[in-house]
């Protein structure tokens, strides 16, 4: 045995044999049918797939995820007809579809218990929840504001005069996450943060790329701003070092990427740091109803964003997929959805209407 | 009026000063932070949860210190909850040498639970946790494991499914893998039975400890003596049965150090607390030095408690105890954190049978589970009687090396008082007490 043999390889050796069996016993609520359903708001152009899960027991849950390529479709299908579709620690968290097939099978599960999902997993933490929007709807406390393209790379001053500017427009009362979306250098992100720290945004979204974590040391060590990272990762692994170092005060895990579970996992993780989960959204209403719920079961939720798009046509289609009041808040909170599982109904001839070639 | 002044006064100018300012309240604490009413805040806001709450209702809590035998140092603590529905959760919250001490904690939190939706109990969790101001240790963590349990049990009946399903599990519905413990058997000849027994019955895994106590550095006739022990065991059981040893905290990292560096070739599942708990980055220095893996956590209370062990690379196995560390709600909580860094889950619970079935169900929804303990032989003993006599059914006996899942909604079991009032409650007892040659305290 040669030393280059790891602790932890040798644990894998071990476990390895185990990890090949699995369920073997008779499926409860055994899966039947999964279908896609590909949609397109009609003014905006975003695109979002929702998954329905059907069961040889009549039950059925809706999931939603940003797109479902055929091949992963597919895969997912084969793997999961036939099995339990109460089963949902069992998800490969690694496939890209793992997130809408979560929803779907809690979905399932809170069905199967007549209650709401959030009763299921525990909650309500909490019995509204905050919420902001990009867009210029009413009944929203906070807003996201995004960064102006920099005329040039590190122009430093004048970059920071605009961006203080764009923000005093804000009326006083207003909170506000100011969203770079990755794109500045990680100078002109660190300077913006610091011009920032006095306007008291409530954090400052994806000042940089997370691909070099240097940078992001620099941004966070040069501002007391509260910086907010994960609309793009997809490993659980980089939100644990970002969380290590301190380099974090706002975990966003794409809703539709990590469903209920996956996002879950990270606000257990980022509750040990003291760090709040804010779901980042930019899908359709399934995925809003899911960000609810989790909001409602664990405790360090802060606010969720509400991708609503401007446009009354496409907010009319958001409105005739899924029933209810979702998406609209009241003095900056949303209320919580209370049938059971997800809580919402999908109108499945609307879904024909606004398919996506 | 300045602050020595104001002293001097005594009791009488106290008086005084309170009926010349009769709208300031005096608070209990006598101390400034304490939360003040706010107007439309405070209290008031949980009356928010009314439209959301399921009807269920805590309406009573009990707490049973149960005695096995009348000089037993970890007489179970056991927690009913009852509810206006008729339900009622069963938890455990035993805590070695310390029962006297678990049962008041729990009693403690009476107002946390007692009028509370049992259904919200991640909501209860967080504020027994929170509200407690003092952060949590084995005592407090123990009751909230009592409170947890009872609240999930609860929580699965009244939603009709057993717990693990609520988890998302089960994962494997054989069952959970386990081990027994196979203290004592040390001879060659014991060895090799206990392996023929083991694999008729399907037994995959066992878990010994070391002979003797140690001091802070050993004697080349101990350290010996102790790497042998260890080569006999798998000697004797053959290169296919899993061995984990515990040094339960005996060793110093000097000596752990040697030990787990001599056992490499061996090639155990792993070594268990090479050295005592409180200090991460000795423990670190016995990792680092070795391949052998390495677990802990059984005196570790919440996820918070496992943070600083996962992050410096210390443990392979987490092995904390649902009993201690905040129940279903806190040990679901650490396996989905050591998930994320690759660490794997082998949880402890040598106490009663309520935390023992309660943590099957977490395990049978854990991606990294890797195999249950269980303070019980490969051949029954009395405990295992009494515990099939209480709940009708051979709790925490495995069949084909793994532990059955419950049919039964919440935890699976019915258990009553009445069975429990033979065991009365014997009072606190201490754990063993250990000493060397020399009459310094050792470590067991």
């Amino acid at each position: 045995m040669t030393h280059a043999m790891t602790r932890r390889m040798r644990l894998n050796a071990v476990l390895a044999p185990q990890a090949a069996v699995q369920n073997q016993g008779p499926a409860e609520h055994a899966i039947s049918e999964m279908r896609w359903f590909p949609l397109r708001e009609p003014v905006s152009g975003r695109r979002y797939t929702l998954l329905r899960v059907k069961t040889r027991t009549g039950l059925f849950g809706w999931g939603e995820c940003s797109q479902a390529p055929a091949q992963d479709a597919l895969a997912l299908e084969k793997e999961w007809i036939g099995k339990s579709a109460t089963c949902f620690a069992a998800i490969d968290s690694s496939s890209p579809l793992a997130g809408a097939l979560d929803m779907a099978l809690l979905d399932i599960l809170g069905r199967a218990c007549r209650a709401p999902l959030y009763r299921v997993l525990g909650g309500p933490t909490r019995h509204k929840v905050r919420a902001y929007t990009a867009s210029n709807a009413a009944g929203f406390s906070a807003v996201e504001i995004s960064v102006p393209k920099p005329a040039s790379r590190n122009q430093g001053k004048a970059y920071e005069n605009q961006i203080q500017a764009l923000v005093k427009q804000l009326p006083e009362d207003r909170d506000f996450v100011l969203s770079a979306n990755g794109s500045l250098t990680p100078g002109d992100a660190a300077s913006v943060a610091r011009t920032i720290e006095t306007l008291h945004p409530l954090w400052f979204d994806e000042p940089c790329s997370v691909s070099n974590l240097d940078a992001v040391r620099k941004v966070s060590n040069e501002t007391v701003t509260p910086l907010g990272f994960g609309r793009s990762i997809a490993d659980a692994g980089i939100f644990q070092a970002l969380l290590r170092e301190g380099l974090i005060d706002v975990v966003r895990p794409d809703i539709a990427h990590w469903g209920i579970s996956g996002a879950r996992r990270i606000a257990v993780l980022a509750e040990a740091y003291y760090v709040a989960i804010a779901p980042h959204h930019d899908g359709g209403p399934v995925a809003t109803a899911a960000a609810l719920h989790l909001a409602a079961s664990v405790p360090n939720f802060f606010i969720q964003h509400v991708p609503l798009p401007d446009d009354p046509k496409d907010r009319e289609m958001r409105a005739a997929i899924v029933s209810g009041a979702l998406e609209r808040p009241q003095d900056g909170f949303l209320q919580l959805p209370t049938g059971p599982g997800l809580g919402i109904q999908v109108n499945e001839s609307a879904l024909e209407k606004y398919h996506a070639a | 009026m300045r602050r020595r002044s104001f002293l001097s006064l005594g009791t009488a100018g106290l008086a005084l000063a309170q009926s010349r300012a009769p709208k300031r309240a005096i608070l209990d604490c006598g101390c400034s932070l304490a939360p003040q009413p706010q107007p439309g805040r405070g209290q008031a806001t949980l009356a928010g949860f009314e439209p959301l709450q399921s009807g269920l209702k805590v309406t009573g809590m009990k707490v049973f210190g149960v005695s096995l035998t009348r000089t037993s140092d970890r007489p179970y603590v056991f927690c009913k909850l009852e509810t206006n529905q008729g339900l009622v959760g069963w938890g455990e919250g035993t805590l070695e040498g310390k029962a006297g001490a678990a049962m008041a904690c729990i009693e403690d939190f009476r107002e946390f639970v007692v009028g509370a939706d049992p259904m919200q109990v991640e909501h209860i969790w967080q504020s027994m946790y929170v509200h407690s101001f003092y952060r949590p240790g084995p005592v407090m963590g123990s009751a909230m494991s009592a409170i947890d349990q009872a609240l999930w049990d609860i929580r699965g009946k009244a939603l009709g499914v057993p717990v693990y399903k609520l988890l998302g599990g089960p994962l494997d519905s054989r069952g959970v893998r386990g081990y027994y413990h196979a203290d004592g058997v040390r001879t060659p000849e014991a060895l090799a039975k206990l392996r023929e027994t083991a694999i008729q019955q399907g037994v995959s895994c066992f878990k010994t400890g070391l002979p003797t106590y140690y001091e802070w550095i050993e004697t080349r006739k101990k350290i010996s003596a102790a790497v042998k022990s260890m080569q006999v065991l798998r000697e004797s059981l053959g290169p296919d049965i899993d061995i984990a040893v515990d040094f339960h905290a005996k060793t110093s990292p000097s000596v752990a150090s040697i030990l787990v560096k001599e056992v490499e070739p061996l090639n155990l599942l792993f070594i268990e607390e090479p050295c005592p708990p409180e200090n991460v980055q000795a423990m670190a220095k016995i990792a680092h030095r070795s391949t052998t893996p390495i677990a802990t956590g059984e005196r570790l209370v919440a996820h918070f408690g496992c943070r600083e062990l996962i992050e410096m690379g210390v443990v392979d196995i987490l092995q904390t105890d649902i009993n201690h560390l905040g129940g279903i709600t806190g040990l679901w909580k650490v396996s989905q954190m050591a998930a994320v860094s690759g660490i794997s889950m082998a949880p402890h619970a040598c106490e009663g049978p309520i935390g023992g079935l309660a943590t099957l169900h977490v395990n049978s929804a854990m991606p990294n589970f890797v195999v249950q303990e269980i303070c019980g032989q490969i051949q029954p003993g009395p405990t295992d009687k009494i515990w099939q006599e209480w709940l009708g059914f051979p709790a925490m006996r495995m069949v084909d090396g793994r532990f059955p899942l419950a049919q039964k909604p919440g935890l699976g079991f019915d258990l009553t008082e009445e069975a429990l009032a033979k065991y009365p409650f014997g009072g606190t007892r201490p754990m063993a007490r250990v000493f060397h040659e020399d009459g310094s305290v050792a470590e067991w």
